[in-house]
């Protein structure tokens, strides 16, 4: 135990002397967690929208209107001489609502009307959301009109967790996960290849400490700067993001301890078992970075991911703790709703630990 | 000219024993853009829908069938009360919950609209705001069948241009795509930029009767074929294994194409001018990156950015690439319609290529 708080404190002492490190260590995780967090979102508004009114009647503009006042869209005026067409071919509107001529004309005398949408599909995603809330202003505009009868089923929907919808608050968590897996993983790994690189491992195997011992040490001073990075990553999900605990908090405290040392545990790993920084840091790029980008819900669903590709993801560890941290603050089901979550970082972890040392058990230069 | 091409000789040989970098080129690119283009998906399909069934009338089946017959919604529970429904709402076991109340088939005999409540866990915003408008797209086409005619006067009508499948990869792929000739250039390029600097042998150079433009540019002219080899594999990759359509002028892109690496040399030749080992330029490389591909509008719309953060994509040479890729690639556009975003692309390269040469430069001095 001694010899564990020894190497701690040896490891701490190393990153506090080197200033640059230390600053990456704890001000590039927050800024770029908020940067991240902050910026990357799906859901489009503003959208640049162009309107053809072939009809020019009080009916036709008021239609115009209520895509106008929507948040969704900002209606661009379409240039004399210019084709809706050209206009989405250049990309500077991302749809075109027609209204055809004898519009209110049409309606007046209750004859069917239909108004055209032209939608960029390039963006799927971005297609669905207009193509949506296109739909949905038409519906309101119709049942504004006198005369319309009443549709016979009605829908009241009530939006839970994010009654305002805003993606930051889906998003901010997600990134906090991503800042989680990157940073620590990254410091653990210098920490144990530079070991190798320097060759001062050589001292580590000539002295009584023991592999494990070796090991924990390097982990717990790891698990002491992840933490100080989780503590400020909350802090700026309570602050920049405006959340707060949804429910009870232990899952996360508990998930947290876990989930670092899982990263840290991983990154020793890669450490050890590649004593060349350069390579190390590529390594960790792609297991603590790709893989937790790609594979871990943070922005797009993993139901999403065909089943070829799927079964990888329940190995990332960063999923579960995406489920963890977005359940604390969103949805607050508490223990009952991610149990199993916080069991699978731990095990992953313990995996981690026991391949690390495997790594090391010898302490023996390779020969 | 002969001086050129033998230091570019010696650059070329150079590269073609390091088999790890031909490797780098060849195997990260290609695992990378399958990844991605099969990894990020935003489609939103088989949402968990739990049902409370009050009314147990033919009618309010019907609704339930006709929710649940599209591949967004599969029907994962039906509850016998509220409360269970909207505890494994909150247990994350359901996405949607309908309520269908108890008087709904006797409001709708009588000729009176009966409400159905729609529960969403709107956590993840764009899943809610989509699977949102699908349930009114849903009761709105019931609302047709049942009044014999159509229920609303007006009709929208959306029509899907050039990508009406909505397939999702093609925006990924065409997204992802600068995304690697930008990261993998820049690497590649530092790495073959700073070994000179590492092992000593700048020294060597130096006593050649070369100018430093020379071997500045005969570092970099080896550099650009290779990428460009890798430019075409990803091409080839991304038209085979996903279908990307070509509708475009092959010209116009495979310009876009060579700015974009030019860009990706430069940015490499930077860093490496910044850092004194190969560690040094792979953290630096690290901390550039990631903001750079996620801060240009390839995996996400520059759109939904908040209006600060969207002028910087201006400066971001992925974004303009994305652009172009994306007008040539799938809208077929020509040179009328991207040549702002290829103006860009040629300023971006030329000034990260000269800045970075003239630093360079400097260090030989």
């Amino acid at each position: 135990m001694r010899r564990i708080l020894a190497q701690a404190r040896k490891e701490l002492t190393q990153l506090v002397r080197d200033r640059l490190a230390l600053a990456l260590a704890l001000v590039l995780p927050v800024g770029l967690t908020a940067l991240m967090g902050t910026s990357v979102s799906l859901t489009v508004t503003d959208i640049p929208i162009v309107v053809q009114d072939f009809d020019q009647t009080p009916l036709s503009r008021r239609y115009a209107d209520a895509f106008r006042t929507s948040l969704t869209y900002r209606v661009v005026t379409l240039p004399a001489a210019t084709s809706p067409e050209t206009m989405l071919a250049r990309g500077q509107v991302r749809a075109a609502l027609i209204i055809p001529p004898r519009f209110e004309h049409g309606l007046r005398r209750g004859w069917p009307v239909e108004a055209q949408l032209l939608v960029d599909a390039t963006d799927g995603n971005t297609a669905q959301l207009i193509r949506g809330s296109g739909g949905q202003i038409t519906r309101t505009f119709a049942r504004g009109i006198a005369g319309a009868p009443a549709p016979p089923i009605r829908t009241a929907t009530r939006l839970w967790f994010n009654p305002g919808r805003d993606p930051q608050k889906f998003y901010g968590p997600g990134f906090l996960v991503l800042g989680l897996s990157i940073f620590p993983t990254v410091l653990a790994a210098l920490a144990m290849s530079r070991e190798g690189e320097q060759k001062t491992i050589l001292q580590v195997y000539v002295s009584s400490i023991s592999a494990h011992e070796f090991l924990l040490g390097k982990i717990l001073a790891g698990m002491v700067i992840g933490f100080v990075q989780c503590v400020l990553l909350a802090a700026l999900m309570f602050t920049l993001f405006g959340l707060r605990f949804a429910g009870d908090p232990s899952p996360l405290v508990v998930g947290s301890v876990l989930f670092v040392f899982c990263v840290v545990s991983f990154g020793s790993l890669v450490g050890a078992a590649i004593p060349n920084q350069a390579a190390a840091v590529q390594a960790v790029a792609l297991g603590g970075f790709l893989l937790a980008f790609l594979l871990s819900g943070l922005i797009f669903p993993i139901e999403n991911i065909p089943d070829a590709l799927r079964w990888i993801s329940s190995l990332v560890q960063a999923r579960y703790y995406v489920l963890i941290v977005r359940d604390a603050f969103l949805q607050g089901g508490g223990w009952p709703a991610v149990w199993w979550a916080v069991l699978a970082i731990g095990a992953i972890g313990l995996v981690f630990y026991a391949l690390a040392w495997r790594v090391m058990r010898r302490m023996q230069v390779k020969a | 000219m002969r001086r050129f091409w033998a230091l570019a000789l010696k650059e070329l040989r150079q590269i073609r024993r390091d088999r790890r970098l031909t490797i780098s080129l060849i195997v990260p690119p290609t695992l990378q853009i399958l990844l991605f283009g099969f990894a990020l998906d935003s489609d939103v399909r088989n949402l968990r829908l739990g049902v409370v069934d009050e009314s147990r009338t033919a009618e309010s089946r019907e609704l339930v069938a006709v929710l649940t017959q599209n591949p967004t919604f599969r029907l994962a529970g039906s509850y016998a009360t509220a409360d269970a429904l909207a505890d494994d709402l909150g247990l994350g076991r359901l996405d949607v919950g309908v309520v269908v109340p108890y008087d709904f088939a006797r409001l709708r005999a009588r000729g009176r609209p009966a409400t159905v409540q729609v529960l969403l866990n709107a956590a993840n915003a764009n899943t809610a705001q989509i699977a949102q408008g699908y349930v009114e797209g849903a009761v709105t086409f019931l609302n047709r069948d049942l009044t014999g005619a159509r229920a609303a006067p007006v009709e929208l009508r959306p029509a899907l241009l050039y990508n009406p499948g909505l397939v999702n990869a093609w925006f990924i792929v065409t997204g992802v795509f600068g995304t690697l000739i930008i990261l993998n250039g820049s690497l590649v390029s530092a790495a073959t930029m700073i070994r000179e600097k590492e092992r000593g042998t700048v020294e060597q150079l130096l006593m050649t009767p070369a100018s430093a433009l020379e071997i500045i540019t005969a570092k970099m002219v080896p550099l650009f074929l290779l990428l460009m080899t890798m430019v075409g594999l990803v091409i080839v990759v991304g038209r085979v294994v996903f279908g990307v359509p070509f509708r475009g002028s092959p010209a116009l892109l495979l310009a876009a194409c060579a700015c974009c690496v030019l860009t990706g040399i430069g940015l490499g030749t930077f860093i490496s001018t910044l850092a004194r080992s190969a560690n040094q330029t792979q953290l630096i490389s690290f901390f550039v990156n990631p903001p750079l591909a996620m801060l240009s509008g390839g995996l996400t719309p520059i759109e939904a950015m908040p209006k600060w953060v969207q002028p910087l994509t201006l400066l971001n040479p992925i974004a303009h690439f994305a652009s172009v890729a994306r007008s040539v690639l799938v809208k077929g556009a020509g040179l009328d319609v991207v040549y702002p975003n290829l103006l860009a692309l040629v300023a971006l390269a030329s000034v990260l290529v000269a800045f970075s040469a003239w630093r360079f430069r400097r260090q030989l001095g």
